[in-house]
């Protein structure tokens, strides 16, 4: 296979489960070299699971994660890959530059290190102790950190925690530079528009799974439909989901939720298929409350919480 | 092993307070009070072994310790800020990690050995043979290893809240018990046969047998290679569960 058809990353089946919690429920995705991926969810859908699975720091229960073809180990060991992880990962006790020194020495071909330093904009706080700096700027050393190997594909898990604006968008400048040179970034995020303003693909996870992907474009038009809800004696989620105009199915008893991508058509068939349907009420649903929508746990069950 | 690692774990060890107080000062300090007290001027335990020399083994061996189990029990602050996670994300290894981490602390306790001999050779006037210096400075030295690997199980079982107490508490009875602070030829024999368990009384051994010139020491090496044998395989059992489960 080339490197086209291997992908930089290519998660196959991927289940992980942790004691009743079944935090990764059959992840499925084929990110292309050069494409920058948000992947995009509540807190709990599984991204972070999914993160550490991707590069071989969870194993999983079932699937497995492959990064340019190899395993993650190979990809690690060959540099092929930097992550930020989400939890802390700095030495405190030591300098910024000594830190990102370290891992750089770790690996065969590095980035010079005042190079990483300047890309992360951390090049003028090389001599202060990691502990001694905000966590902004702790979160910008952890990019210097994951850059500083060179690799070809950058995995970032809730890069823009604990950052300011400000710092938020010269971080994303910094990630835009590094993905400029055609390398692949794939990052989590529970934040709608760094996903909207940054990737050009977004995958939606919700309760494990994968609930959306597309282009930003084509996301959005997935959840910035209309919702119908009605009550329909006898509904059979099979027919609901199979309306034209129909996208998601939310069905409580006889209490119908439709997302809609076209609301009068899927009206129209629903009344056609079941004509003692009542209490119709359609609303159109901003950006950010149908990802809440799309994203949103289902709370009655209990397998699906985290 | 990683040349940059090494260099900057020995620099990051060494920058704590409480480890130039625990392993360079402390024992020093303890040793001079001890020998000024107790063996000053030539004085000798009853069966004769001179008191000022012994005691430079063992408070030279007690700072070996305190640095080894330090230094291994930090790896428990790693594991809970992520550090370990993210140096999986670099080509070393696992099995370096641990051997990195093991070498560093060798490396820290050679000081505190070196520092409480030199305060022997100074201000307590202990003379002794090259051959007599050898065996115990390298005796105590290598002696230390099953210390290290204890150190590194400590990190590799707390958590960052209870590494500290964990270390206290072994610390406290490896050098009472373990015949560091209370000598074992002054103590009736049936304390005796409980401090023969461990490592820390066949590390004092080795220096005693240079004391009284003998190099009898097959007993305390082979003591401190099956405790070296044991902990590394319960280590390296560990560190692979603690994998496994992530």
């Amino acid at each position: 296979m080339t490197m086209m058809e291997h992908g930089a990353v290519r998660l196959t089946g991927l289940r992980k489960r942790y004691g009743p919690v079944q935090a990764v429920d059959g992840v499925d995705l084929l990110v292309a070299p050069g494409e920058v991926v948000a992947l995009l969810g509540p807190n709990g859908a599984g991204k972070s699971t999914t993160v550490d699975m991707l590069l071989g720091l969870t194993r999983p229960d079932e699937g497995q994660a492959r990064i340019f073809g190899h395993s993650p180990r190979v990809a690690v060991v060959a540099g092929q890959v930097g992550a930020m992880l989400q939890d802390g990962a700095l030495l405190e006790d030591a300098t910024v530059r000594e830190t990102v020194g370290l891992v750089a020495a770790l690996h065969r071909n590095p980035l010079p290190v005042a190079e990483a330093l300047r890309r992360a904009g951390v090049a003028d706080l090389g001599g202060r102790r990691c502990a001694k700096i905000s966590g902004g700027q702790q979160q910008r050393v952890r990019f210097a950190a994951a850059i500083v190997s060179d690799p070809d594909l950058l995995v970032l898990d809730e890069p823009t925690v604990g950052m300011d604006v400000a710092t938020r968008r010269s971080f994303w400048h910094s990630m835009r530079e590094f993905s400029d040179a055609g390398r692949t970034v794939l990052f989590a995020t529970h934040y709608l528009e760094e996903a909207q303003e940054f990737a050009d693909r977004v995958v939606v996870m919700r309760s494990g799974r994968i609930t959306a992907d597309g282009s930003v474009a084509e996301v959005r038009a997935t959840v910035s439909g209309r919702t119908l809800r009605a009550v329909v004696a006898g509904a059979q989620r099979s027919e609901l989901a199979a309306l034209p105009g129909v996208t998601a199915v939310e069905l409580r008893g006889d209490q119908v939720t439709l997302a809609c991508a076209d609301s009068d058509t899927a009206l129209r068939a629903l009344l056609a298929s079941y004509p003692e349907a009542r209490d119709i009420e359609i609303t159109a649903v901003g950006l950010e409350e149908a990802f809440l929508a799309l994203t949103a746990d289902i709370e009655e069950d209990p397998e699906e919480v985290r | 092993m990683n040349a940059t690692y090494l260099a900057l774990e020995v620099k990051r060890v060494v920058r704590g307070a409480r480890f130039m107080i625990f392993t360079v000062a402390f024992p020093v300090v303890i040793y001079l009070i001890d020998a000024n007290l107790f063996g000053s001027g030539g004085d000798t335990y009853p069966d004769g072994l001179a008191i000022a020399p012994s005691l430079m083994v063992r408070m030279a061996a007690f700072g070996a310790m305190s640095a080894a189990l330090f230094t291994g029990a930090r790896v428990a602050l790693e594991r809970s800020s992520g550090w370990q996670r993210q140096l999986r994300l670099t080509p070393m290894s696992g099995a370096s990690y641990l051997l990195s981490k093991a070498a560093v602390s060798m490396l820290v306790a050679l000081p505190t050995i070196v520092l409480v001999s030199l305060a022997g050779v100074l201000v307590e006037h202990v003379r002794l043979s090259a051959g007599q210096w050898v065996q115990i400075l390298l005796g105590v030295w290598l002696g230390t290893i099953p210390i290290v690997l204890l150190g590194l199980l400590i990190g590799l079982v707390t958590t960052k809240d209870s590494m500290q107490p964990v270390t206290s508490v072994v610390m406290l009875v490896l050098g009472m018990i373990g015949g560091l602070w209370i000598p074992s030829n002054i103590v009736p024999a049936g304390f005796q046969s409980v401090m023969r368990i461990f490592p820390t009384y066949w590390l004092g051994q080795i220096g005693d047998a240079a004391l009284e010139h003998s190099s009898a020491i097959g007993t305390a090496v082979l003591v401190l290679a099956v405790w070296s044998a044991v902990l590394a395989l319960i280590g390296a059992r560990r560190y692979r569960a603690s994998l496994a489960r992530a």
